[in-house]
């Protein structure tokens, strides 16, 4: 594989080079105080952090719906929001002409809302950080699919022996690549983080388990709201059709006998279950954003794993790859008939 | 509701208007009996169903959903069905993985096979009966 052997000065020159041009910007994390948000880098690198463990919000959900064509933005990410984004260009969320995307190897990451103890800046320290603190890893990351720097335009890959390697997927990857000056050489050794293995077993549950941890349901409908990839402006939830209201839900308890209040919580989570399917790249943001710490990537995940088996499809792999709902073969899924 | 409970289960289908749900009134116009716990929805193609639909339906209270249209190959619209095929099939995937089979069914029905739409929903019928009655007994 052909790369570049590069370090955390010289990416950094190049992405202040990249800021140089007018109508440029980046979007990556920056530091504030003892925390990390993202941000929206214009003319300098102020407080710029390259490589940090921490995840509170999916960057996607902040870059959905920006279709400006004039504007280049180089996005410095996660492989998480990068395969997200990748999602949403499939679905016209995003306009893929604009923006250049730069995943960067993540060895897992703590939830911003949890205690923590200084912040590391360096991939490797980040690596030792989260080996250190294993047991406060998300969830979702300690299942993740894909940890690996190899979705986007450009990949920045840690090698074994504690260095720093940049390799391009796609022209324009190679294109950001050039602005760094170091020759191009055939990258040998290995990587620090390898290949995900696989669960075995596909994901089952039962309606009893599922009903009862959404017991604690408020149904604020914040994991809606923070998934990179619920986009839909008219959600069927907005209106009272599914979630009824008033004299309608009064109605519907005649009808239907003793219920639980609020009323919906199992139709809610199971129809976006459904509806993101295909798209859900197991970030975990819906479990960040759930007040009630209902553990809902489980079930997403799990269930979105196994419909996405069923296509051998994998969400934000790559652009070209359709969505399966979108598409059909004439001869397949002879079983699907009863 | 008790009541109703005794008559039999409750299914909901959905049938594509050009095909499913014209064999549907076929069936009714050549005098064919179907157990009456069955409502046909009325869907201008299969592919429109949705399926917040069919979990709509059996999280509300129906027993079974039915998903019936054109043959594949046969839609009215080219090629609505093909994206039915692959929807529904999902959706049974992820029915399986909260041990619910059995309660959504896919059928391709097309408008000349009255005798093919009966049989199918009396099968469907008889299954969710005997598995609520086998529930009941325990």
């Amino acid at each position: 594989m052909q790369g570049k052997r590069i370090d955390r000065e010289k990416l950094e020159g190049a992405l202040k080079g990249f800021l140089k041009e007018p109508g440029q910007l980046i979007f990556g994390f920056g530091r504030k105080g003892g925390l990390v948000t993202h941000r929206m880098y214009r003319d300098d690198l102020h407080g710029f952090s390259m490589f940090n463990p921490y995840f509170s919000i999916n960057g996607a959900t902040l870059f959905r719906r920006v279709f400006s064509k004039d504007v280049k933005v180089l996005l410095m990410l996660r492989p998480c929001e990068i395969r997200s984004i990748v999602e949403l260009i499939k679905l016209n969320q995003i306009e893929p002409e604009g923006i250049t995307t730069l995943s960067i190897d993540c060895p897992g990451t703590v939830s911003l809302g949890a205690e923590r103890d200084g912040l590391p800046d360096d991939p490797f320290e980040a690596k030792d950080y989260m080996v250190e603190h294993r047991d406060g890893m998300r969830w979702a990351c300690t299942v993740c699919r894909e940890r690996r720097g190899v979705v986007g335009d450009l990949g920045i890959r840690m090698a074994g022996d504690k260095s720093l390697w940049a390799f391009p997927y796609t022209e324009k990857g190679k294109a950001f690549l050039a602005t760094i000056e170091v020759p191009e050489e055939e990258f040998k050794g290995g990587f620090l983080l390898g290949e995900d293995k696989k669960d075995a077993e596909p994901f089952a549950t039962d309606m009893g388990t599922f009903s009862s941890e959404l017991s604690r349901c408020i149904l604020c409908k914040n994991c809606r709201d923070m998934c990179p990839i619920c986009y839909c402006i008219d959600c069927l939830f907005n209106g009272d059709e599914y979630l009824p209201k008033g004299d309608a839900l009064l109605n519907k308890i005649i009808r239907k006998g003793t219920d639980d209040l609020p009323e919906g919580r199992e139709l809610f989570h199971m129809v976006r279950l459904y509806h993101v399917s295909q798209t859900c790249v197991g970030c975990g943001a819906c479990e960040e954003a759930c007040p009630q710490k209902i553990p809902l990537t489980k079930y997403f995940k799990g269930i979105s794993e196994r419909l996405q088996g069923m296509f051998s499809y994998m969400s934000g792999r790559d652009v070209k790859e359709i969505i399966p709902y979108l598409t059909f073969k004439e001869d397949e899924l002879k079983d699907a008939e009863d | 509701m008790e009541e109703n409970r005794d008559k039999g289960p409750e299914i909901v289908g959905f049938a594509c208007s050009y095909c499913t749900f014209k064999a549907s009134e076929m069936a009714g116009s050549l005098r064919m009996k179907y157990p009456e716990g069955i409502r046909v929805i009325q869907v201008p193609c299969s592919s429109r169903v949705d399926p917040a639909f069919v979990i709509k339906a059996i999280l509300e209270g129906a027993d079974g959903v039915f998903v019936a249209g054109c043959h594949p190959g046969d839609c009215h619209f080219i090629k609505g069905n093909f994206f039915t095929r692959r929807k529904i099939a999902a959706l049974k995937e992820m029915f399986k993985a909260f041990s619910m089979d059995g309660r959504l069914k896919l059928f391709w029905v097309s408008a000349a096979e009255a005798r093919r739409f009966v049989d199918k929903v009396t099968t469907m019928y008889k299954e969710l009966k005997e598995e609520r009655d086998a529930g009941k007994k325990n």
